[in-house]
């Protein structure tokens, strides 16, 4: 199994890089344009009046919302979507390919005639998805946390929920991702798959929370269950919310293991 | 150390793979299981490996459960594949590492043997191989760790003659010191220069396991006649016949005595009697569907 994983964790360490140093640099970007916009918030302030509730709502913003005068606030609506969007992106591809990968390019024959199980290699991928989502919002949070501490006061809580949270989010993708690899092993089908739900329930999000008719729907997304609103303004994370996303994340993830150990493997 | 029990596989929608195959193959023994593309060869060899699972029936190698047991029989099996698909960003020598880490024990020694006798570059990436290249490589991925069972899919295609017959010298090797190889492939001829016993499967079903010998002994004649007057024979132990002008010839199978009876009514030039090649038996066996 360690061969496997070592092996693997080289092969996609590229990636890795490639996707952090993006997630990250565009945290970093966002933050970075705090203190311009900072000296002209009674401005920014005024702009947004004019714009309708449920549209600012739609951004974390209007009555209830964030106020963008302090840097957690700024984070929840202009750089914390980055964070789950694109991140939700590589979980998504990461987890959709990994194990599918080996049965697309046919290299499943050699791996499980080496002395291994189903089960041995379904773990080493999940281990390898999950190291490399950890490294990836480490280097996030160490972005945050010095951005935070020098552009304005350090909130411990703020800074470990806007780090943790998004990793939640992540690992709903890249688990549901991973479910359906086991049955779609075409990659170009089942990354499609993976970015449409990435990028789909994202515009879910939006739509429960610009409609008040459509606001159950937010129950189905799990972008709500990391909402930067609930973080900044309550300094915690909805349990329910928490609950559900952990089940999901077990459901998958045993389901996948269930289905691919019993998986026959044609040429 | 090779025995399967009524092992069946019947995939999704009614396709048969393989039915109700029982054999038995005793160690040290090599032995060749043939049949035409389709007729359940791969899958016979994936089951045995645990690639996919059976619908009903057991086997076991060297005492385990295919099922049951995969890993531990993995560890002592080298497999060839028909079709060669390893990672193609890698090199030949860390893939060929890579392999070799599984088994947990030293193979660096034998690797260097294997990839000297059969002309192996191990510095190329595997992508830029050709498939005859591709072949060596898995050759000495199933060997260099080596195995105590060899399973064996179509192992030759796309070698060239010469490491062909170098393939040939390392499995007789292997076998001298009782490795238990299972070579599936559709070429009589490799399998014939090599094999103790072999088994013919079609259509999903084992119709007939004899030792190589039985098979080339067997009462089946190509006869080739000059004659004098035209030929006629009404015998059902006829077939093939062709008959150009004064040549005669046809495949004959049963009784010798009976043979001559037939050439003995006939006003002949000349007469040759040949054992017909393995090919030509196999045809055989195929035409009459059992044996």
């Amino acid at each position: 199994m360690k061969n496997l994983i070592v092996n693997d964790f080289k092969r996609l360490f590229k990636s890795l890089v490639l996707w952090t140093v993006i997630v990250g640099g565009l945290a970093l970007l966002m933050l970075l344009l705090f203190p311009a916009f900072e000296d002209i918030y009674a401005d920014l302030e005024a702009l947004l009046e004019g714009y309708p509730q449920g549209f600012l709502e739609a951004f974390g913003l209007g009555e209830d919302g964030l106020v963008l005068e302090n840097i957690y606030g700024w984070f929840g609506v202009e750089g914390y979507l980055f964070v789950l969007l694109i991140g939700s992106v590589y979980a998504g591809l990461l987890g959709g390919s990994i194990l599918s990968k080996e049965e697309d390019d046919q290299t499943i024959e050699f791996l499980l005639t080496r002395p291994i199980t189903r089960s041995e290699i379904y773990l080493s991928k999940l281990l390898v998805i999950m190291v490399n989502l950890l490294i990836l919002n480490a280097v996030v949070a160490a972005v945050l946390g010095v951005t935070f501490a020098t552009l304005d006061t350090m909130n411990w809580m703020l800074w470990a929920l806007f780090s943790g949270a998004p990793i939640i989010l992540h690992m709903i993708f890249a688990s549901t991702s991973l479910l359906i690899s086991v049955f779609v092993t075409k990659s170009r089908t089942v990354m499609s798959i993976a970015l449409g739900l990435v990028v789909g329930l994202y515009v879910v999000d939006i739509i429960s929370s610009l409609s008040e008719s459509a606001e159950n729907l937010k129950y189905i997304t799990p972008y709500e269950y990391v909402n930067a609103v609930t973080i900044v303004n309550d300094g915690r994370l909805e349990p329910l919310y928490l609950a559900i996303s952990a089940a999901i994340i077990v459901v998958t993830l045993l389901l996948g293991w269930g289905f691919y150990r019993k998986k026959d493997i044609t040429a | 150390m090779i025995e399967l029990n009524g092992l069946t596989k019947i995939y999704q929608k009614n396709v048969r793979g393989m039915l109700d195959i029982s054999l038995r193959i005793e160690r040290g023994e090599i032995f060749g299981f043939i049949g035409p593309n389709g007729a359940g060869k791969s899958t016979t060899v994936r089951t045995l490996l645990n690639l996919i699972y059976p619908t009903s029936g057991t086997a076991t190698i060297d005492g385990k459960d295919i099922v049951k047991d995969a890993k531990a029989i993995r560890r002592q099996v080298g497999y060839i594949p028909s079709e060669v698909h390893f990672y193609a960003s890698m090199d030949v020598q860390s893939f060929l590492d890579f392999s070799g880490r599984f088994y947990g024990r030293d193979f660096q020694a034998r690797q260097r043997e294997l990839v000297a006798l059969l002309d192996l570059d191990v510095t190329r990436k595997i992508d830029a191989l050709s498939f005859g290249n591709k072949k060596k490589v898995a050759i000495v991925a199933a060997l260099q760790h080596a195995p105590k069972v060899l399973i064996l899919d179509e192992p030759t295609s796309g070698l060239d003659p010469l490491h062909q017959h170098a393939f040939f010298d390392l499995l007789l090797a292997e076998k001298a010191q009782g490795t238990t190889i299972f070579f599936s492939s559709h070429i009589l001829s490799e399998v014939e220069k090599i094999c103790d016993r072999v088994g013919v499967i079609k259509n999903g079903e084992l119709i007939q396991v004899s030792p190589i010998e039985t098979l080339r002994k067997s009462t089946v004649k190509r006869v080739s006649l000059i004659v004098k007057e035209p030929f006629e024979s009404r015998s059902k132990r006829i077939k093939d016949l062709i008959i150009d002008g004064d040549k005669v010839s046809f495949v004959y199978t049963g009784p010798i005595a009976q043979l001559l009876k037939i050439v003995d009514a006939q006003a002949i030039h000349d007469l040759t009697i040949e054992n017909p090649s393995l090919e030509e038996i196999f045809m055989h066996v195929y035409e009459r569907g059992t044996a």
